[in-house]
């Protein structure tokens, strides 16, 4: 009797809890979805019509968001990848090859992920501004993968010492050198992490707003959550509808990225702690 | 939890190389070993600069600014910038908001989190509860401000269910009176932030060993009992991540506040983070930014010691 009454309880909570969480969830998609003219000015709870495309290609052109687009692909994925590889090879080198001082090493790279990023803008806004980097899509690629390297670094470095060091030992004795144990070697070993390591960043790059307002101002170089405040900016302009069906849009990356790499970003989590 | 930090050969490994240069040592000589050093060195040396370069070096000369006035010829003014927490009122106001959010954000993904991973099973049902939790940890920040706008503006959806069910005396301007809008936005970041708590304390509750709760269940510990005695304890350690994580979080949080209400209305509702970035860049007070920006570092800095403490003896560091 007590141990139903109990699971009766239980499932009432979770039940609660869930479409608690869901109702916002629920609401910016069906009101994505009501077409931008036949919105009523209050928010609908079932869908109505269907306005999704024409919402999101009015967010689309009203926001720039499709410069914006393109640009965080860039930067997410050539930050994220380069932040990976400069990661997985700063761990071969304090890990694998017999480095000194290790240790120092080790937080020269880590500590950068410890701070806020509030500390580094304002001197990276005028170094940027005196050497022409600002609002450079190079430079956004700068410091998202300068930003991306500590944690990657981090997380590379814990996979690596799991790793047997008998292979490396074997080749090194064969004769490969460094680079080329490295590269054949080391990089495939070391891919599965490599892999978590570049979803985890791509998400943190794409979902960036403090350096894409601070480091761009052009419409066709500020990254795409620069875009979707700009857009949130104008709410009572181009009506709810644009707004949240804009915000869907610009989450559907990271919303794919997650559910097709989830196995990933547990294990990097798992990981990281 | 800790497999990859607790197992590492390379303690041992770390000697290890010596012996095989042993072997080596017939054929090369002298140089090899420079050459060795040298290789290290490029493999370091990228991620090593761009990390100084762009995130050691402005750190340092943020801290270094902090103790210089406002104006552009910068006299040396000690801790005047500092002092302005004690006499400015919105950064008094940022202070106190900055404690409601770590207080926030590590109380309710924690508890959320935690009652969700432990009242969810494998069943079908169980799994897509979890997921209408998980699912808002995919949405960015930015994104999240939006929803949430549309939510509780005065036309939104919360005052829309108020009037619903004649509770109009508390429909409101949720955004527009402190501390009420501190509090939603609090909420607005606990709706995102449990996922991640749900799943770390998932990865926690599948290294309890079951035997343990068959031991508990044999002798005659209810469910709440197991759940106090036998599961807690043994969360132990997910849970100082999940602490250290949400805090962490809260004291950076950035993208929400800024796209809700950048900090306003009259500047009510900023926290350190976003202050930081008011006082440099719209009230033109570089010293007063810097300033902020050094406390709040402190503040994170402390905050991290609290998970990171634990990884520090493995590490070697």
């Amino acid at each position: 009797m007590t141990v139903s009454l109990g699971r009766v309880l239980r499932k009432a909570t979770v039940t609660v809890l869930a479409v608690l969480w869901l109702i916002p969830t629920w609401l910016l998609v069906v009101n994505a979805l009501v077409p931008a003219e036949s919105y009523s000015g209050s928010p609908h709870w079932l869908p109505q019509g269907f306005g999704l495309f024409d919402n999101m290609s009015q967010a689309w052109d009203k926001a720039n968001l499709g410069p914006a687009f393109g640009n965080s692909l860039l930067y997410s994925a050539v930050s994220a990848l380069a932040a990976a590889v400069l990661a997985a090879g700063a761990a071969f080198a304090t890990v694998v090859m017999p480095v000194k001082r290790p240790a120092l090493w080790f937080w020269a790279i880590y500590s950068g992920t410890l701070l806020p990023l509030q500390v580094f803008i304002r001197p990276l806004f005028l170094s940027y501004a005196h050497s022409s980097l600002y609002d450079t899509q190079f430079g956004l690629v700068l410091i998202y993968t300068a930003v991306a390297i500590p944690f990657a670094f981090f997380v590379m470095r814990n996979y690596t010492l799991t790793l047997p060091r008998e292979v490396v030992e074997a080749a090194r004795m064969d004769g490969a050198s460094w680079w080329r144990l490295f590269w054949q070697i080391h990089v495939p070993l070391t891919r599965s992490a490599m892999i978590a390591v570049f979803v985890f960043q791509f998400v943190a790059v794409w979902n960036d707003l403090l350096f894409g307002i601070t480091l761009a101002t052009s419409r066709n170089i500020r990254p795409i959550m620069a875009a979707l405040a700009d857009l949130q900016g104008n709410y009572s302009n181009v009506g709810p509808p644009v707004v949240l069906a804009g915000a869907l849009l610009v989450s559907l990356p990271t919303l794919v990225l997650f559910f097709a790499a989830q196995r990933f970003f547990v294990s990097s989590l798992k990981i990281h702690s | 939890m800790s497999t990859s930090t607790t197992d590492r050969p390379a303690t041992g490994g770390r000697g290890t190389p010596p012996t095989g240069e042993k072997h080596r040592t017939p054929v090369r000589h002298g140089w090899p070993a420079r050459h060795e050093r040298l290789t290290a060195g490029g493999f370091l040396a990228p991620a090593v600069l761009l990390v100084s370069l762009l995130l050691l070096a402005p750190f340092v000369w943020t801290v270094h600014r902090s103790f210089f006035a406002d104006t552009r010829t910068s006299p040396f003014s000690w801790f005047d910038n500092y002092t302005r927490f004690a006499s400015d009122p919105a950064l008094t106001r940022s202070i106190q908001n900055t404690l409601l959010w770590v207080a926030g954000t590590v109380v309710l993904p924690f508890v959320l989190g935690l009652a969700i991973a432990c009242m969810t099973d494998a069943t079908r049902f169980s799994r897509l509860a979890r997921l209408c939790v998980v699912l808002p940890y995919a949405l960015s920040g930015s994104a999240v401000a939006v929803v949430w706008n549309f939510m509780l503006t005065t036309d939104g959806a919360v005052n829309q269910v108020l009037t619903a069910v004649n509770l109009d005396s508390f429909a409101q301007g949720w955004l527009l009176t402190w501390p009420g809008n501190t509090v939603v936005m609090i909420i607005a970041n606990a709706w995102q932030a449990t996922g991640v708590a749900v799943i770390l304390f998932l990865v926690g509750l599948q290294s309890i060993p079951p035997e343990t709760l068959e031991a508990g269940s044999l002798d005659g510990a209810g469910a709440w009992q197991q759940f106090r005695h036998i599961i807690l304890p043994q969360l132990r350690p997910v849970s100082i991540i999940v602490i250290g994580m949400s805090l962490v979080n809260g004291l950076k949080s950035f993208d929400l506040i800024w796209v809700l209400t950048q900090g306003g209305p009259g500047r009510a509702t900023e926290t350190l983070a976003v202050s930081m970035y008011n006082e440099t860049f719209l009230e033109l007070r570089p010293g007063a930014g810097a300033a902020i920006a050094v406390v709040l570092t402190v503040i994170v800095l402390a905050a991290s010691w609290l998970y990171l403490r634990r990884q520090l003896d493995v590490k070697g560091g």
